[in-house]
């Protein structure tokens, strides 16, 4: 018994045996990305559809109604390998198979960084990391946990900015290439944009954002547990003298954490309203939102030295309630600046206003729960 | 290097020639065209073709036209444009030209 699958070929139906549909849709796929700089590209494409719905209905009979995978396969090796004539300069042999046809050959060899859905834990983006740096994927996800732990949850940001901005590997030529091609800024910001709003549009955004607070959640939950295990380890090794060295660095680091924190407010602020921070302009052509991403990991880079000390100090004197809903106070604003930002830069956002209020609270809860 | 290598990028320039000729005759279907050049030297396939012509049309060079067919959707009839018909003497001309200067240099 087989699975049949109903397609529409340029605008009739046909049913395919599900291996044949499979190979067809390979096929228009591998069709379609070599013509992808041609003009004709959609004329192209509909008159290959209904060649092959022409074979197809040739297949039929009035007791005969779907096309078996052998018979697809036949029709598809009577097609031939699609070349597009604007790009066949110099390379005059073309055998069909994947891999050696003249339009492939610019950049098939190139990597490509995808997100890669076979095995993802979260959105797939360690997964695609891993197959771009050809290393094991739990190294990855490691190496991830680390600098999420080191940064405080900084990387965080980093990784959702990675998480709308790598496409998925959709196809397999996606798949064949999750191993190339570098990226250039304005393809990054258009898709970063495309998949935003597409996330925004989608009934999928409420699960994910679930799974984005669960996330989230243990992140924090993760963080305290380290924060724990640091203070243990520091409070019984230190002196007298150590300690209330300690006690002045916590001070002095949340202060200048605190300071840190607000100035990188102020400069976005600036930065949206004056599109200058402190006298310094973008550059030429650099939109405004890579300016602020700039900012936020110049933030990061600068404020995790800080935390750090303020971790290893936070032993010897206890740890104040005060400090920890100070730092929890100005997180929240950062996270509701970034909110902010996104309601202002992307239009699908604004009716995901109201929902990302509520997550506001609920992150500000779990902050003061696990650590006051 | 295998002789059939060395020829294929001589018949795959020629492929446009071709097509002009075998357009510049009645009206024809795709798969006319291919029946036709199936038992010569520029046997080829849809997978070719379909682009080329959109290639020629977009050149302005054929153009097509719907037709009714007795099973299924309608088919695109290609026929040479005026501009086409300029093109394919002078592609004649060259071709003669090209012949001479090959007979002239002997053997």
């Amino acid at each position: 018994m087989q699975k049949v699958v109903s397609i529409s070929l340029n605008g009739n139906s046909y049913q395919l045996e599900e291996p044949g549909y499979e190979q067809l849709r390979d096929y228009l796929d591998r069709a379609e990305a070599r013509l992808k700089d041609s003009p004709d590209r959609a004329e192209v494409m509909a008159d290959l559809e209904q060649a092959i719905g022409e074979k197809c209905r040739a297949t039929l009979t009035p007791h005969k109604t779907v096309v078996s995978s052998i018979e697809v396969e036949r029709i598809i090796v009577e097609m031939g390998p699609v070349e597009s004539p604007d790009a066949q300069a110099g390379n005059a042999t073309d055998t069909g198979a994947p891999g050696t046809g003249s339009a492939y050959a610019g950049y098939r060899p190139r990597k490509r960084l995808f997100k890669i859905r076979e095995g993802e834990m979260f959105t797939g983006v360690c997964n695609g990391i891993a197959a771009y740096i050809n290393v094991d994927v739990t190294w990855v996800r490691i190496a991830v946990a680390l600098l999420t732990v080191f940064s405080w949850g900084g990387l965080i940001f980093v990784y959702l900015a990675l998480a709308f901005i790598i496409p998925y590997a959709e196809t397999a030529e996606d798949r064949a290439a999750a191993f190339g091609m570098p990226f250039n800024t304005e393809e990054l910001i258009s898709r970063a944009k495309k998949n935003f709003e597409e996330f925004g549009q989608q009934y999928r955004w409420r699960r994910e954002w679930r799974r984005q607070q669960r996330h989230w959640n243990r992140q924090f939950r993760h963080m305290n547990e380290q924060l724990r295990v640091a203070t243990a380890n520091a409070g019984p090794v230190m002196s007298q003298s150590a300690r209330a060295l300690g006690g002045i660095f916590v001070v002095i680091a949340a202060l200048a954490g605190a300071v840190i924190a607000v100035a990188l407010i102020l400069a976005i602020f600036s930065l949206v309203v004056q599109h200058t921070v402190f006298g310094w302009s973008l550059p030429q052509g650099m939109p405004l939102w890579v300016g602020i991403l700039l900012l936020v990991m110049i933030y990061i880079a600068v404020s995790t030295p800080l935390r750090m000390v303020r971790q290893g100090g936070a032993g010897p004197v206890g740890y104040h309630p005060g400090w920890g809903a100070l730092h929890g106070v100005l997180w929240l604003g950062f996270m509701v600046l970034m909110f902010w930002l996104a309601y202002t830069f992307f239009p699908g956002v604004r009716e995901l206003v109201d929902q990302l209020m509520w997550a506001g609270n609920l992150v500000a809860d779990t902050v003061s729960e696990t650590i006051v | 290097m295998d002789l059939n290598e060395k020829l294929a990028p001589i018949r795959k320039g020629l492929l446009e020639f071709v097509i002009l000729k075998i357009v510049a005759g009645d009206k024809v279907y795709v798969a006319d065209m291919l029946k036709l050049l199936g038992p010569t030297e520029f046997a080829t396939q849809e997978g070719t073709l379909y682009p080329l012509l959109s290639k020629l049309r977009r050149e302005e060079l054929v153009d097509y036209e719907w037709q009714e067919s007795e099973a299924g959707p309608p088919r695109k009839y290609y026929k040479l444009t005026p501009k086409g018909r300029t093109q394919l003497s002078t592609l004649n001309e060259y071709w003669k030209n090209l012949n001479r200067t090959l007979a002239d240099f002997g053997n």
